[in-house]
């Protein structure tokens, strides 16, 4: 039989780069958009295989702002050359100020059964500081649309940015909660520094929260959302039961995928890839890529599983040359509660997810 | 035959940047030793160090040919130090010579350093040529140095030299004062060979190198000598001169500024200040050795990672080699292991030595605050000395303990002598002298505590001053002082490296400001951590290290996994720049901020 896939389409493209994006995306010029969507569709059909594609994730960028034509050419490429499950999960990444009713009928028609709308915040003057395009209001009744439309729908929060405490991070999740948001991801500011919000906090014009109030008010709304009945699956992300995002999964568990696009990264068995990320070098079809060592293949393992729910198995580690149970750090973690093994399945107490860069560090072999 | 009347054996002494290696470059340029293509700017500073730093600190001899009516003579450059830790080196190159160039700025006029210097010069009976560079300079006041060098050092400087080394103006008049004023040697080449070990390096091919002044008779390769010192016999391999890299020659003979090699693989056969002399026809009593230095300013130095031991005990080997004056002895802290407490000339000694042992060695080393060595007198009537604070006995058993106290020569331009009295008191200071050398410049001299001195003095010093005071002190001595010893806690561990002596009037201020620092230089672990600092088991501070909150790659996607798995890895590779005391982890860097605590203040 032959194992399944997913597949990651990248959609650089976006009406505004926001201040705090350091990833592959910027504002189209006249035409680049078809001309990009061309090659892109070039590129699907040029590696396609017979492997069963279980997820589809369109993401960016903006993916919202193409065309009903543009993404149309796109999901039909996908579909004849690849053999995608009846019932697969098949995401869009959208802006709310890019839904519009006759977007979302496109793409229901085109077998797309989840939206990830990136909402960030509910604070106008927050959404403005940080160059979003939509306000409050428009996040709120485009959320709405969508769900009239999509059953499966996940929205984006960011936590740390300026002046917003736990009690407004709750309070913007209850909105979307009671709109029947299924899945909302929850992602740390990070600021780097080749973006516009780096300058501002240099320039004093942006302060974002303190590492400790940041992290508070992380534990507020993850408390919330668990009330709600929601489980954190992962690091950042929250679901209700069976609404957890099968594609993102399947990264954490290190299954096989294919990205097709700019800057797009694909991973099969022990090899890593990725198309170069500006527009010239992916039109001259210009990849990298990275054969992973055992050493590189079980830090994987630790870190990807340790970050979720699905934990790691130590006695795969062990089949592939890592006692971890020799490490120091691994017998003291256990007996201060940090970590949990059951049934050599070696998971991280959720409490300590926001320093598990350490934890998991003082893991590797 | 040689002719020893057209040989002269000098040095150059002056304080720091007053242009000493520029100077040498002129003149090695002006008598065509090196030839314009090859030249570099400093060639004598050998080392990539010494060029960064702008200071000399290796003697680089090296020998330049100058033509002077019609005669040919050949004149011998050792190059010295102009730095306050390095009047040993100093006193070794004056050995080797006949006169040396005092070299005065002709904007800063004479300085501490230049005095101490002249005065080392004067014990050894050298001719010293006093010249004024830097004339150049819109701020130069050729005149008023003048009379500060008569006045001062005492020193004739009617005809003296007065240069721009920068600009390459009047080089000619030093190369003539060198031949007129400063004597030829005198020497015998028919009598046994005599010479002297004034400097030492180790080559990977030809083994350890001596770089020597032949006093009397005469060395070629085959000849089998003794080192005097050491009784040790070897087989002359090579002889040469310095050009100023090196070349082989026939033979060195009376008079002459050369190396040898020997096949010499133990480094430890090579003490610098010995006699060679031949084997079968020995000379019967050695030329007089160095004033023997003792070493002032102590430190724990530790690999950091601990299984490179060897490479490090190999690394202070090399090193003093060529530098009699750096010693070490093994040491095993339970904090940072096994490595070794070593004594040093002063601070800045200190400082190249561990730069050296970085660069040269390749080495990641743990350098531990820098103490001074404490006589402690027990109870029982015993007296120990003590350099590492670790090793001070229980309080009940101390009787008294004494702190080597120092005699500091201060020159300042007067509008700072508040300032640096204010900054004296401070540092437990004396009061002794006062005295206006002219109008411009002031001497002050106090008593201090050499812990004091190495405690940051100097930068003190500078800030408060601009930069325009120097300053050079001389061992005055122990004296009993009401000394304490400060313990650091970590997570209620006592920390061996982290311990200091203070006196106690300023052991509440330095124990908190060592808490303070500590609480900022140690990262959040992933449990609170309490920083204490006692007396005995009386706290006297405490800060905590609160627990780590955030240390997460909040997003990783199918596009992030290798980054974030690099930026891991790294993360883990950055622990062992860590120590452990018990449970906390600390970066290496924390044991040296002892040193430092003032900075921020």
């Amino acid at each position: 039989m032959k194992k399944d896939l997913s597949i990651y389409v990248h959609i650089p493209f976006c009406e505004q780069k926001c201040n705090y994006c350091a990833f592959a995306s910027f504002c189209a010029k006249e035409g680049q958009i078809d001309e990009y969507v061309s090659l892109l569709c070039e590129e699907i059909a040029r590696r396609k295989t017979d492997r069963p594609v279980r997820t589809i994730y369109i993401g960016g960028g903006t993916p919202s702002i193409l065309t009903e034509e543009q993404i149309e050419k796109i999901v039909s490429t996908l579909f004849d050359n690849f053999d995608v499950y009846e019932d697969a999960e098949f995401t869009i990444e959208a802006n709310p100020n890019s839904i519009t009713e006759e977007k979302l009928k496109c793409w229901k028609k085109l077998r797309v059964n989840r939206m990830s709308v990136g909402v960030q915040s509910l604070s106008d003057k927050s959404l403005k500081k940080i160059g979003r395009l939509h306000t409050k209001k428009e996040a709120l009744e485009k959320i709405k649309l969508t769900r009239r439309y999509f059953d499966n729908v996940s929205a984006d929060l960011i936590v740390g940015l300026e002046n917003e405490t736990g009690k407004d991070l709750c309070k913007y999740a209850s909105q979307l909660v009671d709109l029947g948001v299924k899945h909302i991801s929850c992602y740390l500011l990070e600021v780097y520094e080749n973006t516009k919000i780096f300058q501002m906090i240099k320039n004093g014009e942006y302060k974002p929260l303190s590492d400790d109030d940041t992290i508070d008010g992380f534990g507020k709304l993850a408390n919330y959302l668990v009330d709600k009945g929601f489980a954190r699956y992962e690091i950042s992300n929250f679901a209700l039961p069976g609404y957890e995002s099968q594609h993102n999964l399947n990264y954490w568990s290190r299954g096989d995928y294919l990205g097709f696009g700019l800057g797009a990264h694909s991973f099969e068995k022990d090899k890593r890839y990725y198309n170069l990320a500006n527009f010239a070098d992916y039109k001259a079809g210009k990849s990298n890529f990275e054969i992973l060592s055992k050493k590189e293949q079980i830090e994987e393992m630790i870190m990807l599983g340790l970050r979720c729910r699905l934990g790691v198995d130590i006695a795969v580690l062990k089949s592939i040359g890592y006692d971890i149970a020799k490490n120091q750090y691994f017998i003291d973690y256990l007996k201060q509660g940090i970590l949990t093994l059951q049934d050599d399945l070696l998971k991280l107490n959720p409490v300590f997810y926001h320093i598990s860069n350490t934890i998991i560090s003082n893991l590797m072999p | 035959m040689k002719d020893l009347s057209k040989i002269r054996n000098f040095c150059i002494i002056a304080h720091i940047d007053h242009g000493k290696s520029t100077l040498a470059d002129r003149l090695i340029e002006l008598t065509g030793t090196v030839s314009k293509r090859d030249m570099q700017d400093q060639i004598l500073d050998s080392m990539e160090l010494e060029r960064e730093k702008g200071i000399t600190i290796k003697l680089a001899p090296t020998r330049l040919v100058y033509e002077y009516q019609g005669e040919e003579y050949t004149l011998n450059l050792i190059d010295t130090p102009g730095h306050v830790d390095f009047s040993y080196e100093v006193s070794r190159s004056l050995a080797a010579c006949e006169g040396a160039l005092l070299l005065v700025d002709a904007s800063q006029g004479v300085e501490a350093q230049t005095l101490a210097n002249t005065y080392l010069a004067l014990d050894s009976n050298l001719e010293i040529v006093p010249v004024i560079n830097k004339i150049d300079l819109p701020s130069a006041r050729v005149d008023d140095v003048k009379k500060e060098i008569e006045d001062v050092i005492g020193l004739d400087t009617e005809n003296c030299p007065c240069i721009s080394a920068k600009d390459g103006l009047n080089i000619e008049d030093v190369l003539r004062s060198i031949v007129t004023r400063i004597p030829a040697p005198v020497g015998d080449e028919k009598k046994p060979l005599k010479c002297l070990i004034f400097d030492s390096h180790y080559d990977n091919f030809k083994g350890a190198i001596c770089l020597v002044r032949v006093f009397d008779g005469s060395v070629k390769a085959g000849d089998k000598i003794l080192m005097m010192q050491t009784g040790k016999v070897f087989d002359v391999t090579e002889v040469g001169i310095f050009v100023p890299h090196t070349k082989e020659t026939e033979q060195l003979s009376a008079g002459d500024v050369g190396y040898i090699a020997a096949s010499i693989k133990t480094i430890s056969d090579v003490k610098v200040g010995d006699t060679i002399t031949s084997f079968e026809n020995p000379i019967k009593e050695p030329l007089a050795g160095y004033k023997q230095v003792q070493p002032v300013v102590f430190c724990g130095i530790f690999p950091v990672d601990g299984a490179k031991y060897g490479e490090l005990k190999d690394g202070l080997e090399k090193l003093k080699l060529n530098d009699a004056s750096l010693q070490f002895t093994p040491e095993n802290s339970s904090a940072l292991g096994y490595g070794f407490r070593c004594g040093f000339l002063g601070l800045l000694h200190l400082e190249i030595i561990t730069e050296r042992l970085e660069r040269e060695f390749n080495l990641d080393i743990i350098t531990t605050a820098p103490s001074v060595s404490y006589h402690v007198y027990k109870t029982n009537g015993d007296m120990l000395e003590i350099s590492n604070p670790s090793n001070l006995p229980n309080p009940v058993e101390i009787d008294r303990i004494e702190e080597p106290i120092v005699k500091v020569n201060v020159f300042t331009p007067p509008e700072y002598v508040g300032s640096i009295m204010e900054l004296c008191q401070n540092k437990r200071g004396i009061y002794k002298d006062l005295q206006y050398l002219d109008k411009n410049r002031v001497e002050l001299i106090y008593i201090l505590p050499l812990g004091e001195i190495i405690y940051d003095f100097f930068d003190s010093l500078k800030s408060r001053t601009k930069g325009y005071a120097s300053f050079d002190y001389e061992m005055a001595g122990f004296q009993e002082s009401d000394l304490v010893k400060v313990d650091l806690m970590l997570n209620g561990e006592r920390c061996d490296a982290l311990a200091l002596i203070v006196h106690k009037d300023n052991a509440y201020n330095r124990g908190r400001g060592l808490a303070e620092k500590l609480k900022k230089i140690i990262p959040r672990q992933m449990f609170e951590v309490p920083i204490q600092a006692c007396i005995g088991n009386k706290i006297i501070a405490r800060e905590t290290i609160s627990a780590l909150r955030k240390d997460v790659l909040a997003k990783c996607y199918g596009g992030d996994v290798t980054r974030k798995r690099k930026l891991l890895e790294k993360q883990k590779e950055g622990k062992k720049r860590m120590r452990k005391i018990g449970s906390v982890e600390i970066p290496s860097e924390a044991f040296m901020t002892i040193l430092k605590l003032d900075e921020d203040k």
